[in-house]
């Protein structure tokens, strides 16, 4: 049966660009990979996702309850596809005791914060202790400074956002769901930075 | 016009006469006829023997329209009981029964029946001097559910709440049609009279003090309100009893004690305390299905914890349950609806569901809105038609569920508070949703395959088109309540094909046309005890407003309460005609019959009417029910 328990748990066989679709033999140019978005509620997380999956922007917020999951897959310049499996997560406090269910096993984990809310950036601090701790340990961490359109209202620097990113490792980026800007960059340079399988 | 005159056509219409059904064991007519409650009853006071036979009954009299005003009068004082206690406490607040009747009238129904009521105004205006066998109803419910006026609260909480009078904002928020999801008023606090004025306010507050929810007005602006209704409840708590209802004039003040949670309402709709009790049981249920009961250990490490910022972005979801309290019987009669669907439909969403469930999955569920399509427990669980409900609240009014396939967790306060469920949920197209729950936080792949296959079989055999062809053509009309009563297959006559013609020979030609069903029928509820599920009959003229919705819905209500006062025996009948409707309702251990019918229609038809109704129930029951669901039974 399609769904028994016995069938390989995808889960658990994930990511870091192993698997290939539909259980096929593993494809150095087809990688499957997970991602989380962790950050405050509010920072514009299911904005960034759906700006990214579907080229759309809401400005009506929709609450994310619990995490919703979209996938997305992107042709690299070397013909490489990357779908991502992305978990959008609620970024609510009740929710931050289960966060370790979406971010286990994740190969990328893309923390955002808002530039005009420093509250949010100490948050963003926070998720990256958080997953030093319980992530993965070659998980790939990127920071986002999100709402980049609403520069006129910025309480965060571009500086303290590169500075907290080079201290914990991670890749830095501005965007804007808004707008649009460095959206698709940003899913680019994170696929750009994915170990390639070298199984054949 | 006389309603002896009106039925003289058929020569069944006395109850005690000959039984034209055919299924003598059960028929209405011999609950009332045992009874012995013939149209002018009049045992001004009815025995205990009586009650204790689980006979609940209001006879209104049956004389000429132009007498309202007497016979209502008299049928209060007939009632017994269960129906007088309600009655007669207000009589004490008549200054407030006024206000309620303008407040109806600026609210502005159709001005026609407006006045009408305003006239007979029999809920409201009910003589002055109770009648000694009344006010002893009213202290025996006195003794039993409040500690009423003797603490003194009363006073405490006149003085926070001022009388409630024409509130225009809320009887247009109110409508279900013009219904928008969030909070609203979130610049009022307790010292805006717009905020006073409102007519029923929910709270959730911590024991000691703190806000935690407000229906209206901003959480943290109401700290001190929140306090006052803290105070109140330790009061006394202190005192060895616990405040169950205040009554303030024309307000009800009802509390709900939860271990460190407390929620009260404080209303003045005038609906039965076992409701309003029942709507907070619910608002609790609500917030531990976000968070489960383990949040008490929150107070227990910090008494005054601050739980506000783990309802954050709920409002919405408890705004659309207090919403749903008036449009929703489901609040009320604790079971759920289904979808009506051909039975070959139904029968293939539960098949692929049960492969599913054999998986491990816990419950697999598809809804419609708020309607049940098929749903499947793994062996031994079962759902609570409470949880149902309030699981299909949290994910119709959360937004985000139908962006994209969520995978959330959720507690089922039925099944087990302290623990958390993991809810898949995906929507098939804007009305059409699966949810798959497992107690396995890492099923997420699982799930999502287990719901791909669904939705190949699901389309493949058509059941999503079959379930917007529904929508379309809705449920059951009392306009198609079939006229003879020869068994039939059950086919469902969306087509009209068994609707009455207007020149029938039947007995009904003589009510006015183009209003309701035969006989005067209105509208009804079926609820199968059995199956834990009801069946609405669609609203039609003149019951068509979301306002005359809403106070049908009371009204059934009112009557649920009264027949659940106190246990239902094995049969048990109300009838009631006041100046908005006949109310018939027939409770057996199989079912509840709840019954609308126009305020002139005529007794025993009426009551023929009712076997009618519960005929063509079962002649459809494999389209409106979900049945022998195996592994799901209560
Ligand atoms: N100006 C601006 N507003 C944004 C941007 N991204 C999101 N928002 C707004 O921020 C609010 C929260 O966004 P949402 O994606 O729901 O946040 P989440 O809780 O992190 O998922 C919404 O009202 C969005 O319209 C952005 O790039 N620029
Ligand atoms: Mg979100």
């Amino acid at each position: 049966m399609g769904c028994s328990s016995s069938l390989p748990d995808r889960s658990s066989g994930r990511l870091v660009g192993t698997n290939s679709e539909n259980g096929g033999a593993p494809d150095a140019k087809n990688i499957r990979v997970k991602l989380v978005l962790l950050g405050d509620s509010g920072v514009g997380k299911s904005c960034i996702v759906l700006r990214f999956v579907r080229g759309q922007f809401d400005p009506t917020s929709k609450v994310t309850v619990g995490a919703s999951f979209l996938s997305q897959t992107i042709a690299l310049q070397d013909s490489t596809t990357v779908k991502f499996e992305i978990w959008d997560t609620a970024g609510q406090e009740r929710y931050a005791a289960l966060a370790p269910l979406y971010y286990r096993g994740a190969a990328v984990a893309v923390v955002v914060y808002d530039i005009t809310s420093p509250d949010s950036f100490a948050k963003a601090q926070y998720w990256v202790k958080e997953l030093q701790k319980h992530g993965s340990p070659d998980i790939i961490m990127a920071l986002v400074g999100n709402k980049a359109d609403l520069h006129e209202k910025r309480e965060v620097s571009v500086q303290d956002g590169i500075e907290c990113a080079e201290k914990n490792g991670m890749f830095f980026i501005e965007t804007s769901a808004k707008t649009a800007d460095n959206i698709n960059q940003l899913f680019e340079e994170i696929a750009k930075r994915l170990p390639r399988p070298t199984t054949s | 016009m006389s309603s002896d005159s009106t039925t003289s056509s058929t020569s069944t219409d006395d109850p005690a006469n000959g039984n034209p059904d055919p299924n003598p064991n059960h028929s209405i007519e011999d609950q009332l006829a045992s009874t012995s409650l013939t149209d002018h009853g009049d045992q001004r006071t009815p025995s205990n023997q009586e009650n204790r036979n689980g006979v609940d009954y209001a006879s209104a009299s049956e004389g000429s329209a132009g007498s309202d005003q007497r016979e209502i009068e008299n049928s209060v004082e007939q009632v017994p009981a269960e129906v007088a206690e309600e009655e007669v406490r207000r009589s004490s607040d008549a200054a407030g029964g006024l206000t309620e009747v303008e407040e109806e009238l600026n609210k502005g129904g159709s001005g026609r029946r407006s006045v009408v009521w305003m006239r007979t105004n029999s809920e409201v205006e009910v003589d002055g001097p109770s009648s000694p066998s009344s006010s002893g109803y009213a202290g025996e419910r006195g003794s039993s559910a409040s500690s009423g006026g003797a603490s003194g609260i009363d006073e405490v909480v006149e003085d926070e709440i001022q009388e409630a009078r024409n509130d225009s904002v809320d009887a247009v928020l109110d409508s279900q049609a013009s219904w928008v999801p969030g909070k609203r008023h979130v610049d009022e606090d307790d010292a805006s009279i717009s905020w006073r004025k409102r007519k029923k306010h929910f709270f959730i507050l911590s024991h000691s003090g703190k806000p935690i929810y407000s229906r209206y007005g901003d959480e943290h602006k109401l700290a001190g309100f929140s306090a006052t209704l803290q105070a109140i409840i330790s009061f006394v708590e202190n005192g060895g009893d616990r405040v169950k209802l205040v009554r303030a004039g024309k307000h009800q003040v009802v509390f709900l004690v939860k271990g460190p949670i407390y929620l009260v309402c404080i209303s003045c709709t005038e609906e039965p305390f076992e409701s309003l009790r029942g709507q907070l049981e619910l608002i609790y249920g609500q917030m531990i299905l976000i968070l489960t009961k383990s949040v008490n250990r929150c107070f227990e490490k910090n008494p005054k914890f601050d739980m506000t910022p783990l309802l954050g972005g709920t409002d919405v979801v408890f705004s659309s349950l207090i919403h749903s309290f008036s449009w929703n019987p489901a609040t009320f009669l604790h079971a759920y609806t289904c979808l009506p669907l051909a039975y070959a439909i139904r029968q293939a969403a539960g098949a692929v569901l049960q492969d599913v469930a054999d998986s491990g999955v816990l419950f697999a569920i598809l809804m419609c809105k708020h309607k049940v399509v098929s749903l499947v427990g793994a062996q031994k669980a079962s759902l609570h038609p409470d949880d149902m409900l309030l699981l299909a609240n949290f994910v119709m009014s959360s937004e985000s569920f139908r962006t994209s396939e969520s995978f959330s967790p959720i507690c089922l306060p039925r099944y087990n508070p302290m623990a958390f469920l993991y809810a898949y949920v995906h929507y098939f197209d804007v009305d059409t949703y699966l949810m798959l729950l497992t107690t396995s936080s890492d099923a997420f792949y699982h799930l999502k395959d287990c719901r791909i296959r669904i939705e190949m079989v699901l389309l493949k055999s058509n059941v999503l088109s079959e379930i917007q062809r529904s929508l379309v053509d809705g449920g059951m009309r009392v306009e198609d309540l079939p006229i003879d009563l020869l068994p039939r297959s059950g086919t469902f006559p969306h087509l009209g094909q068994h609707r009455l013609p207007t020149d029938s020979p039947e007995t009904f030609r003589e009510l006015p046309v183009g209003v309701g069903g035969p006989a005067g029928l209105w509208h009804f509820i079926y609820r199968s005890i059995f199956l834990d599920q009801y069946v609405s009959s669609e609203f039609s003229a003149p019951i068509s407003s979301p306002k005359q919705q809403k106070r049908l819905y009371r009204a059934y209500q009112k009557l649920y309460a009264s027949m659940h006062d106190r246990g239902i025996g094995p049969h048990k009948t109300q009838f009631r005609r006041d100046e908005n409707y006949v109310l018939l309702c027939w409770v057996t251990q199989d079912f509840e019959l709840y019954a609308a019918f126009d305020p002139l229609a005529d007794k025993a038809l009426a009551i023929k009417t009712c076997n009618r109704v519960c005929q063509w129930v079962k002649d459809v029951e494999n389209e409106i029910f979900l049945l022998g669901a195996s592994p799901f039974s209560w």
